[in-house]
């Protein structure tokens, strides 16, 4: 546990002693993003007067040491809101905009948000990515209103997305997550949350700001630990998600370093709550689902799977390492038939993504070297993905990714036999040999 | 005929057991740290070698890749084992020297003296050698991975030599810290690096140079997207 308070600056501290206290806090990490945090500001501004009037709000940007002027657009951007029709704004929205302290990272400047919406007791929270393109001011109503009028704590987005954007939610995070916690959360990794104070305060206390989770693992971090700590959680239809590149300066394999390692810590820590769960549960889920057009991705598959033969070759005495025996055969039995439709098939994914937490839970090589291994995997299931949904429609691809899910909850007891050490593992025969009752068939 | 028996028999007997007897407590004393070194080198090299085995210390081996490389050099002792039994002989050693110490004879207390201040010496050299033998390891996993995800086709080639670059340059230190052939050690490691940066260079400039002109573009000046790659959010 993490008792110290999060250092601010010293204004950051005066503008807290200035406004006292909060009923909502909105937060906005940034990291150059001047394009588009004005519109994400105005989204913010418009839809805390449009849906919640009454309520004293605080508007935070952590920003990340911008050099193209971000904090400044923050500061002074304006809303009219007499052109939209908000006519009965009853309170100022307070904002402030502060850098944060610690690893470079969207973590830590979740963490000085956090560290905010505590000192000024806000009731509650939402978080929205700067980069956005697509925000509306009905997001903040569907981050906010469940945890202010409906008593959930934690809010999970839910957005319509193109069938290739997202693919490390849709081949590990969301499946590994529902397998796991039992919690069909269908966008765990996804930028946007609302949570209450009380949560808040709780993500303040653990002691994993040296971690991933202070640069891309915060997210799946907050989900899981959401989940963990029983939290009431929902998700909120926010339409699609259009935003401007990730970050830039972030390679893939830093990525899923970040994301998969924050995944499999998780695991670690909440080893007593997963190893009993057994299928999954759906999520409440708020808003007006509606289908939307979504930008097209263009995929060059062609150079996934170069990477995926070169890593099989390359990297082969580090993935017997990683991998089950099985697996790896299984893998190395599709090199020559890669280009004549062989294809990484959800039982095999699901192996290799078992077979890596395993490793990584009994330190088999150095955790970073482990994680960054499973790249070209990664790549080859994206590969395999993109050749199984070609020509299908987003709904149709969702299937798919139905099936994944399926696949994971399934083969769970292949993870909890190996998980345990064997003097363990006597101890919970029940658990090993159970099947879920909705597994599903063929999945490729 | 008593004189004579005492000056030419009795005489040197005397003398030799006057020497006896003076070197004889040197001798017991020797005999003595012997007996105790070996215990002390026993107890000692049973400790440590449990003491190891309790911390974890042959899995830690087994996970930087320590036990496969003692396999392969043919050694079948697991490397708690190995310690115990380092720290025993060097325990036998050091109370060998104090033994020979305990003799008093000049000769024998210079040897032991050169032989002591030699072995920190040994020491770091065999410090040296282990920890580059697992920076390398560790290293050349690192660039592996890193030119395997950057789609880099030498990539088993890039991380060999990082492998044997720094165990060289550990081999070179360590050579140095023992005094042996120490210039022909460093300008050997001077020659020998300065001609691979420039054969690979000479290679790089002649052979690639359509290669190394691409790769300034693309760092120097900024252009569109060629469309090649792809467009995926990951996250």
């Amino acid at each position: 546990m993490n008792t110290g308070l999060t250092p601010l600056t010293a204004p950051t501290e005066a503008r807290i002693d200035e406004i006292g206290s909060t009923d909502i806090l909105v937060g906005i990490p940034s990291y150059n993003n001047a394009d588009t945090v004005g519109h994400v500001v105005r989204a913010v501004s418009v839809g805390l007067a449009k849906h919640f009037p009454g309520h004293r709000a605080v508007l935070v940007n952590s920003d990340g040491g911008s050099s193209d002027g971000t904090p400044a657009i923050v500061a002074r951007t304006a809303i009219d809101f007499q052109h939209l029709f908000i006519g009965d704004q009853q309170s100022i929205l307070h904002r402030i905009v502060t850098p944060y302290h610690g690893i470079p990272g969207k973590g830590s400047a979740f963490r000085t948000i956090f560290e905010i919406a505590r000192r000024l007791k806000a009731k509650a929270c939402a978080v929205v990515d700067a980069d956005l393109r697509s925000i509306s001011p009905e997001w903040i109503e569907l981050l906010l209103r469940p945890i202010l009028e409906e008593g959930y704590d934690y809010v999970a987005p839910y957005y319509l997305r193109h069938k290739y954007d997202g693919t490390i939610t849709n081949s590990i995070a969301y499946p590994l997550t529902r397998a796991l916690y039992g919690q069909r959360i269908r966008q765990p990794i996804g930028g946007e949350f609302g949570f209450s104070g009380a949560l808040a305060a709780h993500y303040l206390n653990q002691h994993v700001w040296e971690s991933e989770v202070a640069r891309f693992g915060i997210d799946i971090w907050m989900t899981t630990e959401a989940i963990a700590s029983g939290a009431r959680v929902c998700q909120s239809f926010l339409g699609a998600k259009i935003h401007n590149p990730k970050d830039p300066a972030a390679d893939l394999s830093a990525m899923l370093l970040q994301v998969v390692g924050a995944l499999f810590a998780a695991m670690e820590r909440h080893e007593g709550l997963w190893s009993r769960q057994e299928g999954s549960q759906p999520v409440p889920l708020f808003g007006f689902p509606y289908e939307v057009g979504v930008e097209p991705v263009h995929v060059n598959v062609e150079r996934m799977v170069s990477h995926y033969r070169q890593g099989l070759t390359d990297l082969e005495p580090i993935w017997r390492q990683i991998l089950a025996d099985d697996t790896f055969t299984q893998l190395r039995d599709l090199q020559g038939a890669y280009n004549t439709g062989c294809r990484i098939t959800d039982e095999l994914w699901v192996q290799v993504v078992y077979d890596a937490a395993i490793a990584y839970h009994k330190q088999v090589m150095p955790r970073e070297h482990l994680l960054k291994a499973l790249t070209p995997l990664y790549l080859g299931r994206t590969a395999s993905f993109v050749h199984a949904t070609q020509g299908l429609t987003s709904t149709e691809a969702e299937h798919k990714i139905e099936s994944l899910c399926h696949t994971f909850e399934r083969m769970k007891p292949y993870l909890i036999e190996r998980w345990q050490p064997p003097a363990l593992q006597d101890v919970a025969p029940a658990l090993l040999h159970h099947t879920s009752t909705d597994a599903g068939g063929d999945h490729e | 005929m008593n004189d004579f028996i005492n000056q030419a028999l009795l005489g040197p007997l005397e003398l030799l057991g006057h020497q006896v007897l003076t070197v004889l407590p040197n001798v017991l004393a020797m005999g003595i740290i012997l007996l105790g070194g070996l215990f002390t080198a026993w107890a000692f090299g049973f400790f440590v070698e449990r003491l190891f085995r309790v911390i974890g210390f042959d899995h830690l081996c087994d996970r930087l890749g320590m036990n496969a490389a003692l396999l392969r050099g043919g050694v079948k002792t697991d490397p708690s084992r190995l310690v115990g039994r380092s720290i025993y002989w060097m325990v036998i050693v050091l109370a060998s020297i104090a033994a020979l110490g305990a003799l008093n004879l000049t000769p024998i207390n210079q040897f032991a003296q050169s032989l002591l201040a030699y072995v920190p010496h040994l020491v770091t050299a065999a410090v040296i050698l282990l920890a580059g033998y697992f920076l390398s390891n560790f290293a050349s996993q690192a660039v592996l991975i890193a030119a395997v995800n950057a789609g880099l086709p030498p990539a088993r080639l890039i991380a060999a030599c990082s492998r044997w670059g720094l165990q060289l340059l550990a081999a070179a230190m360590a050579l140095e810290q023992l005094g042996i052939a120490q210039h022909i050690v460093v300008v050997g490691f001077g020659i020998t690096w300065g001609g691979i940066v420039l054969a690979g260079a000479i290679a790089f400039g002649l052979g690639s140079a359509d290669l190394a002109k691409g790769f300034l573009e693309r760092r120097l000046v900024a252009r569109p997207k060629s469309g090649t790659g792809d467009d995926l959010h990951h996250l």
